[in-house]
């Protein structure tokens, strides 16, 4: 390996770790107050929202513009896990609408 | 170590690694295509472990970008982790900094994500969360070295893959509302990430939608209590 591309590898390791690292170390060894508990409570449905609700309008380039492949793929895969609530089947159907909408769209 | 729950955690992985080959493997092409070797894309694979970053530093490289400006890059990228370090943290409490340090080298959006779609799964019990979180990571490197190795095998924008992660993202937000408050926070959460993301550069918009989203669902919530 190239020294140059193993200073890289290292330097972006490490800054990866230190904010997955930093919070789970601190912590687990501290009394949480209450109400920061109650706001954790919500990250995981905050941060998915902000994962998924901007894959669905804005396109490659990052520029605002419905996309309608993503988001007719998408319809159908919400319900589905609202009402079956399984990961696989919601990831296959994901991608057998996804794939099918392609000879269309 | 707990075998049972190792392969319980590492059964939970399989739609994961579903998601991750298929990039993991379009990482490597790139990676090779850029002038890395298949050891140093998969070297990469193992101690950065961030999909997003990867990608960008193969983007910058080929720009003959030095290592530095990548680094700093690296870790404004990956700060959002920080959110779901912390959301984690309340199910270790007073584990092994040696287990804690491990479980979170492995931190993802996709793990963070499935890890909580069922929360009891993993309080105190850090051989679910490494079985999850070691699988995924397998995938990912496997991806990686065989995309840099042999070139496509498939090609990552067919068969539906490009919507693959989407789709597991998308299950599991829909698992994670329970009650009328949780909609409200996907809602506002929704809208504040497509506002940031077209306001602010980079993604910046993730951790900023986490903070601001969850803090409104502190405030809905402490607001139904006192009329109670």
């Amino acid at each position: 390996m190239r020294v140059s591309i193993l200073i890289l590898i290292l330097g972006m390791g490490l800054v990866t770790f230190i904010p997955r690292f930093l919070p789970m170390a601190f912590l687990t060894r501290r009394v949480i107050p209450e109400r920061v508990k109650m706001g954790l409570g919500y990250i995981p449905i905050a941060i998915l929202s902000a994962i998924v609700f901007p894959i669905l309008f804005f396109n490659e380039g990052g520029k605002v513009e419905i996309q309608p492949h993503y988001l007719l793929s998408a319809i159908p895969v919400f319900i589905f896990a609202w009402k079956v609530k399984n990961l696989w089947g919601s990831v296959l159907l994901g991608m057998l609408v996804f794939w099918g909408l392609g000879f269309f769209l | 170590m707990d075998d049972h729950q190792f392969k319980e955690g590492a059964k939970a992985a399989l739609p994961i690694v579903l998601g991750y080959l298929p990039v993991g493997m379009a990482f490597g092409v790139l990676a090779r295509k850029t002038g890395l070797t298949p050891f140093e894309a998969g070297s990469m694979s193992i101690l950065v472990y961030a999909g997003a970053s990867q990608f960008l530093a193969i983007e910058m490289i080929s720009k003959s970008i030095s290592w530095f400006p990548i680094v700093v890059a690296t870790f404004f990228i990956n700060l959002r982790h920080l959110l779901m370090s912390s959301t984690l943290s309340p199910h270790f409490k007073g584990h092994r900094l040696r287990t804690l340090g491990l479980l979170s080298a492995q931190l993802t959006d996709e793990s963070f994500a499935v890890a909580m779609s069922n929360s009891s799964k993993i309080s105190n019990r850090p051989s679910y969360l490494f079985g999850l979180q070691i699988t995924s990571q397998i995938a990912w490197i496997a991806g990686s070295v065989v995309g840099a190795l042999f070139g496509k095998l498939i090609d990552h924008k067919e068969y539906g893959i490009p919507f693959a992660l989407s789709s597991l993202f998308i299950c599991l937000l829909v698992i994670q509302i329970k009650k009328i408050h949780h909609l409200w926070v996907m809602v506002i959460a929704g809208i504040f990430s497509i506002v940031f993301k077209w306001a602010l550069p980079g993604n910046w918009y993730i951790l900023i939608t986490g903070i601001l989203a969850s803090g409104i669902g502190i405030a809905i919530e402490m607001a139904g209590r006192d009329k109670k």
